[in-house]
C-alpha cells in the first residue's frame, strides 16, 4: 500500500491535487445548493440572493428583502422543488439588523432549504410569508412581539405572548431586563 | 325555529378552565350553538425561556427545557442535547443512547396515557382517567429511581446521560412493559366501541393533509391525516434506525384518528423499549466532552420527535459557551394555530373535544 501511495504522485502529478474525500452529506447539500440557487437566479436574477452558503448541511440563502415573499412562493410552487412543509422560523437580532430565518422541507423531493431576510432595527420590516405558508402567521407574530420586527401585509400583526402594554422587545440584544 | 333571529355572543373560556389543560384563554364568538370565531390568547405561562437561555451555559439550559412540555420532559432534554451534539459533531456511547431511548419512549407512554385519561375526562368519561394515571404512576416511579424526579428530569447531558440505571432498574422496566401490554386492551375497551364516545369524536374536528402540512403541523396531529411523517424515521437521529417499529397513521384527520394514533403509539413505544432492553450492554454513559461545552460558531437546527410533534432547536453560536440565540420550535404552539379554523362552524359542545384532541401542553405553547 505504502509503495503505491508513494508511487502515485510521481506517476500522475495531477492526482496529488485531487481533493480529500468529501463528507457525502456535504456533497449532497452542495448539489441541492447549486440547484436551488440556479432556480432562484434564473427566475429573479442574480441580485435576488444577497448571500448563499451551507449552514450545517442546509442550503441557506439571504434573500433581498423586497423579494422575500415572492421567492418563498416560487420555492413552494416550482415543480422541481415543491418546498411545502415548514420546519422552523426564528428571528435573530444581529445588532445592525434583524434577521428572519425560515426553514422549509420538500416532502416530495427530500430537500431542505433555509431562506432569510433582513430588516432594519428601527421601523424595519420584512414581507410576510403567512400568505404562502399559513404556518408563519403565529411565528411572525412571535418575532414581532419579541424582536419588534414588522411584517408587511401580515393579516393580524399583534403581540402574541406578551401583553399589549409591554414596553420593548425582550429578545433584542439591547433590551434592559428590570428586576 | 326557522327564521328565528339569533344574536352573536362573545364567550370567554379560560385561562382558568380545566378543559384548556393549563392556562390557555379562548375568546369564542357563538351564534346560538355555532362557533363563528375563535381567538386564542396566549402568554399566561410565558417565562422567556429563549431569553434566559442567552445568559446560560448549555448544560444550564437543560433544566429549563424540562418546563416546556412538562409531561414529556425527557424528549425536551433530548432535543436540546441532540442539537448541541450535532453542532459539535459528538459521538455518543452506546449505553447512553440506549438509556436515552428507553427513557424517552417510557415518557412517551406516560404522556400518551395522560392524553387518554384527560381527553376522555374532557368527554365525560371519568374512569379511564383513574386507570391511565395508575399506569402512568408506575412509569414516574421508574423515573424517580433513575433520576430522582417525577416530571422535571434534568436527566440528559451533552455527551450522554447523568445517571446510569440503578441495579435491577432494567428488569423493572421489562416488568412494566409486560404489565402495560396486559393493561392496554382493558383501557381501550373502556371506551372503544362505545357509541357515545364514537359520536363525539368520529368526523369531528376534521382537517385535510394539505392543511396540516401548510400549517407546519407535526406529530400525531399530522399523522392523523394519513401523512407519514415521524422525525424518528424521516430524519433519523440517536439510534432509532436500530429498532423495528411502525408509525401509526390515521385516515380522516378527525378527533377519533388522533385518539387512536395515541393508543397505537403506546404499543409502538413499548416495542422500542423492549428492543432497547434486549440490545443494551454495560458501558460508559458519558462520552469524552470538554468541561465547558462550546458550540463552534455557526447556525444549527436539529429536531427530535417529542410527544406532541417535532421539537426543534435552532442555535446561533458565536463559538462561546452560551448561545447567541436559541430558538425553540415548539410543536404545541404550531399545532394550536389551526384551532380557530377547526372550530369555525362547529357546535359549541365540540370545542372541548377538538381542543383536547389537539393535545397541547400550555408550558410548551408559551415557552
Amino acid at each position: 500500500m505504502s509503495e503505491e501511495n508513494t508511487k502515485k504522485p510521481v506517476a500522475d502529478p495531477a492526482k496529488e491535487e485531487a481533493p480529500a474525500p468529501v463528507d457525502p452529506r456535504i456533497e449532497k447539500a452542495t448539489q441541492a445548493l447549486t440547484l436551488i440557487q440556479d432556480k432562484i437566479t434564473s427566475q429573479f436574477g442574480e441580485a435576488a440572493i444577497e448571500e448563499a452558503g451551507l449552514k450545517q448541511f442546509v442550503p441557506t440563502f439571504v434573500i433581498k428583502n423586497e423579494l422575500y415573499a415572492e421567492v418563498a412562493e416560487f420555492l413552494k410552487t416550482e415543480p422541481s422543488l415543491l418546498f411545502n412543509y415548514p420546519q422552523a422560523m426564528a428571528g435573530t437580532d444581529y445588532k445592525d439588523y434583524i434577521e428572519v430565518y425560515f426553514l422549509v422541507h420538500s416532502t416530495e423531493k427530500g430537500y431542505d432549504v433555509a431562506i432569510k431576510a433582513r430588516g432594519e432595527r428601527d421601523n424595519g420590516s420584512v414581507p410576510t410569508l403567512s400568505g404562502v405558508y399559513p404556518y408563519c402567521g403565529w411565528e411572525e407574530r412571535e418575532i414581532y412581539d419579541l424582536l419588534g420586527l414588522n411584517f408587511r401585509n401580515h393579516p393580524d400583526m399583534r403581540r402574541i405572548l406578551l401583553q399589549d402594554e409591554w414596553n420593548g422587545h425582550p429578545l433584542r440584544k439591547d433590551y434592559v431586563v428590570r428586576d | 325555529m326557522a327564521g328565528m333571529r339569533t344574536e352573536e355572543l362573545m364567550m370567554n373560556i379560560g385561562p382558568q378552565h380545566p378543559s384548556t389543560h393549563g392556562v390557555l384563554r379562548l375568546v369564542v364568538k357563538v351564534d346560538g350553538e355555532i362557533i363563528t370565531d375563535c381567538d386564542p390568547v396566549l402568554g399566561y405561562l410565558h417565562r422567556g425561556t429563549e431569553k434566559l437561555a442567552e445568559d446560560l451555559q448549555y448544560t444550564q439550559i437543560i433544566p429549563y427545557t424540562d418546563r416546556l412540555d412538562y409531561v414529556g420532559a425527557m424528549a425536551n432534554n433530548h432535543a436540546l442535547v441532540n442539537a448541541v451534539e450535532k453542532a459539535m459533531d459528538l459521538q455518543l456511547t452506546d449505553r447512553a443512547e440506549y438509556l436515552r431511548v428507553i427513557n424517552v419512549e417510557l415518557n412517551r407512554v406516560a404522556s400518551h396515557l395522560l392524553f387518554l385519561g384527560t381527553y376522555l375526562l374532557d368527554l365525560g368519561a371519568m374512569s379511564p382517567f383513574l386507570y391511565a394515571f395508575h399506569a402512568r404512576e408506575k412509569i414516574l416511579d421508574l423515573f424517580v429511581k433513575i433520576c430522582g424526579a417525577r416530571l422535571t428530569y434534568n436527566y440528559m447531558r451533552v455527551g450522554g446521560v447523568k445517571w446510569d440505571a440503578p441495579e435491577g432498574w432494567l428488569d423493572e422496566v421489562r416488568d412494566f412493559v409486560k404489565y402495560m401490554r396486559e393493561q392496554m386492551p382493558m383501557y381501550d375497551d373502556l371506551v372503544h366501541g362505545n357509541e357515545i364516545f364514537h359520536n363525539r369524536v368520529i368526523g369531528v374536528g376534521k382537517m385535510t393533509q394539505e392543511e396540516a402540512i401548510a400549517y407546519g403541523m407535526s406529530g400525531i396531529n399530522l399523522r392523523s391525516t394519513g401523512f407519514n411523517w415521524d422525525v424518528r424515521k424521516n430524519k433519523p437521529y440517536s439510534i432509532y434506525d436500530r429498532f423495528d417499529f411502525e408509525v401509526p397513521l390515521g385516515q380522516n384527520g378527525d378527533c377519533y384518528d388522533r385518539y387512536w394514533c395515541h393508543v397505537r403509539e403506546i404499543w409502538e413505544s413499548l416495542k422500542i423499549v423492549e428492543q432497547a432492553l434486549d440490545q443494551i450492554e454495560p458501558g460508559p454513559i458519558m462520552a469524552k466532552v470538554p468541561k465547558i461545552i462550546r458550540v463552534p460558531a455557526g447556525e444549527y437546527y436539529a429536531g427530535v420527535e417529542a410527544m406532541r410533534g417535532e421539537l426543534g432547536v435552532y442555535i446561533v453560536s458565536e463559538g462561546k459557551d452560551k448561545p447567541y440565540r436559541l430558538k425553540l420550535h415548539r410543536p404545541s404552539f404550531i399545532n394550536l394555530q389551526i384551532l380557530p379554523k377547526l372550530l369555525k362552524g362547529n357546535l359549541m359542545a365540540n370545542m372541548v373535544a377538538i381542543l383536547g384532541a389537539t393535545d397541547i401542553v400550555v408550558g410548551e405553547v408559551d415557552a
